[in-house]
């Protein structure tokens, strides 16, 4: 058994998982953005180089194909949301503070920062490095090699500090959006939520079609004893985008966090979510819907880690494929041999509704504790034919009918979701991707 | 109203329907008894569009239009009604909400706009109680936990909101208690009129004293073998089946 007193990732790359081909696609890849952007720091080089590049063999990306993505990069556009024609907030009616970037630079004039006693709230690149998490603290930054990508050359992105005590009045939105050719954007958010603070943040991601990048965005978070985090995560990216995602996030005692992520729209996505329970009796939600249709990819991969006892988790991943697509989920679970009590819930449901898609589903569970209570499943199957008959054999039309089971199986995910406007939201635009609105017309 | 001519149709390898004639006019109804087995479901779901059956002889005419071009939507838009033997349940989806699309998908058939919040709601407290189906049992998810007589009470309120011109009860009475019998025979009576026709399938007599047929047909290896008035159902109760597939042999 490993010895677990050592904070640690469960697939600890070794140097022999690397594949020369890969690795040098990565240094033209890491060449390739030293051209666009500056680096943040010199100090990942190293990690950079001996770190195994992602290919097959490499455990954690067996089936995210990363080949040839670096070709995306070539010159950044430095543009505002408003030559882009975008809008700011993509949510209709929603009341919520915003930061905006394009491209993976602040834009001030489209942002509407909150100005509130007990809370700091900037862009990232306004704080002294000094000031800010440290870097590499982020133990997937020493184990993965696109996450120590985000270390070298994320200078940009949120940096939040909510006092103890302190809740935000509205919502914070993060809005990124990406657009041209060859763009590589990478965000860091920088969040410490005190004792007893509250906040909302919505992360939401839009590309312009056509465009053609890479976006990487890492969020680290500490959530303070007591402490509650919701995190409403949409990706909607039209045009050509390599999209990946990383969360770590650190909950003290009693805290709660739930994150939503919802992946409507995106050529190829990959969610990397980590939770570490620290305290006795924390939470941890973790929901997810992905519905990709063409040659759409999305990978979710998450990892709880139960360290503290009386903790809790309850992870649940819907997804529905279309076309060409392919779905990756891979949930780990982790708990100590001191998480005694631990419960922890996992579910994951795929429909596959072309014979052309593919998922591939993994829960791994490794438990060191006696005492706990651990369930989890996986289902992938089709449209129940017998209920898609019995609607039509009343008068529903098979792409309704269709429109409603669909709606049956998500929307007791999109149901838990924070912010009321974004689910609304997710439900229109992933009506208007999949021409649902016989049916969503009857949901209003 | 319906014409059934010469019908024959096969699941995977198996033929069911052998070549079976029926006509039904309006405001007729007609029971169709059977030994299990003997093919009732089948032409149940060959009607209702299921397509898992292949038709590979004959046709059915329903209103002077080809039935078998038309789709299951397209079927049930057209006024065809079947009331499942075993109704299925949908998790997750609203019984209201479900008779909602049901309602206006019938509505956008005759060109109509779909139906206000409050007409339909008023549509649903009057149908609901033709079968005593609660509030409770209205606004939970389509079938799902309901109770056999419960679910057999649910097709009937189906029924009555869609206003059929045929309807199909797939031995309905199976798994009723004499009181659910009695309610759901009720529904189904108060919806009897000239312009509407009843194909009510069953395995037993009993229902039939609370519906009474116009016609009895028995079904034997996917031949209609014996057709007759009401009293035809008394007699199948008397003698058994036997007598009659011993007869069809003969
Ligand atoms: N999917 C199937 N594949 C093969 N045979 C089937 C299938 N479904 C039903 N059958 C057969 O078709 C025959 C008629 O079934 P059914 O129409 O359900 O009869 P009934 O309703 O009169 O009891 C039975 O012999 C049954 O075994
Ligand atoms: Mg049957």
């Amino acid at each position: 058994m490993r010895d677990l007193s050592k904070p640690q990732v469960m697939d600890r790359p070794r140097k022999s998982t690397q594949n020369s081909k890969a690795q040098e696609a990565g240094r033209k890849w890491v060449e390739q953005l030293e051209k666009q952007l500056e680096a943040a720091t010199s100090q990942f080089d190293e990690a950079l180089a001996t770190l195994p590049v992602p290919h097959r063999r490499v455990e954690r990306w067996k089936y995210t194909p990363v080949n040839g993505w670096w070709r995306a990069i070539g010159k950044r556009a430095q543009i505002t949301a408003k030559q882009a024609g975008c809008e700011p907030c993509p949510i209709p009616g929603l009341d919520a503070y915003r930061l905006v970037f394009v491209n993976g630079e602040f834009d001030a004039e489209a942002s509407d920062l909150p100005v509130y006693p007990g809370i700091v709230c900037s862009p990232l690149s306004l704080v002294p490095q000094t000031d800010q998490a440290p870097r590499g603290s982020n133990s997937l930054e020493q184990e993965d090699w696109f996450a120590a990508l985000n270390g070298k050359f994320a200078k940009e992105g949120l940096f939040l500090r909510i006092g103890d005590g302190i809740s935000l009045d509205r919502p914070l939105l993060v809005h990124h959006h990406s657009t041209g050719e060859g763009c590589a954007a990478f965000l860091r958010h920088d969040i410490e939520i005190g004792v007893n603070a509250e906040i909302k943040l919505i992360h939401w991601s839009t590309a312009s079609q056509p465009s053609r990048g890479v976006v990487n965005i890492s969020t680290k978070a500490t959530v303070g004893s007591n402490g509650r985090f919701q995190l409403d995560k949409v990706q909607d990216e039209e045009g050509h985008i390599q999209h990946m995602a990383f969360e770590e996030i650190q909950q003290a005692q009693d805290s709660r966090v739930d994150v939503y992520t919802m992946t409507i729209r995106g050529q190829w996505v990959r969610n990397d979510a980590s939770f570490r329970l620290d305290g006795k009796g924390a939470h941890a939600e973790l929901n997810g819907i992905y519905l990709p249709d063409n040659t759409e990819f999305v990978d979710n991969h998450t990892t709880v880690d139960h360290r503290a006892a009386h903790c809790t988790s309850s992870e649940h991943y819907k997804g529905i494929l279309y076309g060409k697509s392919t779905g990756v989920f891979n949930g780990k679970v982790f708990v100590r041999p001191d998480a005694q009590q631990t419960n922890a819930y996992q579910q994951n449901a795929n429909i596959l509704v072309s014979d052309q898609a593919t998922m591939n589903a993994k829960p791994e569970l490794e438990i060191y504790a006696d005492d706990v209570k651990c369930s989890h499943g996986c289902t992938i199957g089709q449209f129940d034919e017998e209920a898609l008959f019995y609607a039509q054999s009343r008068g529903v039309g098979v792409d309704a009918a269709k429109a409603m089971l669909v709606h049956a199986f998500i929307d007791e995910i999109l149901d838990g979701v924070a912010v009321h406007e974004v689910r609304l939201e997710v439900n229109h635009r992933l009506a208007e991707k999949h021409q649902w609105t016989e049916w969503s017309d009857h949901l209003e | 109203m319906l014409k059934i001519k010469e019908l024959q149709a096969s699941i995977g390898e198996a033929q069911i329907l052998k070549g079976l004639n029926l006509t039904i006019n309006p405001g007729e109804v007609h029971a169709i008894m059977g030994p299990n087995g003997s093919g009732k479901s089948t032409l149940a779901s060959v009607l209702a569009g299921r397509e898992d059956y292949e038709v590979n002889g004959g046709g059915v005419q329903f209103n002077g239009e080809d039935l078998l071009e038309m789709d299951a939507t397209e079927r049930a838009r057209s006024g065809l009604f079947l009331a499942f033997q075993y109704p299925v349940e949908i998790p997750g989806v609203s019984n209201i909400n479900f008779m909602r699309a049901a309602v206006n998908g019938k509505r956008e058939h005759q060109g109509l706009e779909p139906i206000k919040g409050k007409e339909f709601l008023d549509m649903v407290k009057e149908k609901a109680k033709l079968v005593e189906l609660d509030g409770r049992l209205r606004n939970r998810s389509v079938n799902e936990g309901f109770s056999g007589g419960e679910k057999k009470r649910n097709e009937i309120f189906q029924m009555a909101m869609l206003e059929p011109n045929l309807a199909i009860l797939d031995e309905t009475d199976s798994g009723l208690d004499i009181d659910a019998l009695r309610i759901v025979s009720e529904g189904v009576n108060a919806m009897r009129s000239p312009e509407r026709s009843f194909l009510v399938i069953t395995h037993y007599q009993r229902l039939l004293e609370y519906i009474v047929p116009d016609f009895v047909h028995v079904l034997v290896d996917g031949r209609i073998v014996r057709s007759g008035g009401k009293e035809l159902a008394l007699e199948l109760e008397e003698k058994g089946y036997d007598w009659i597939k011993e007869d069809a042999v003969a």
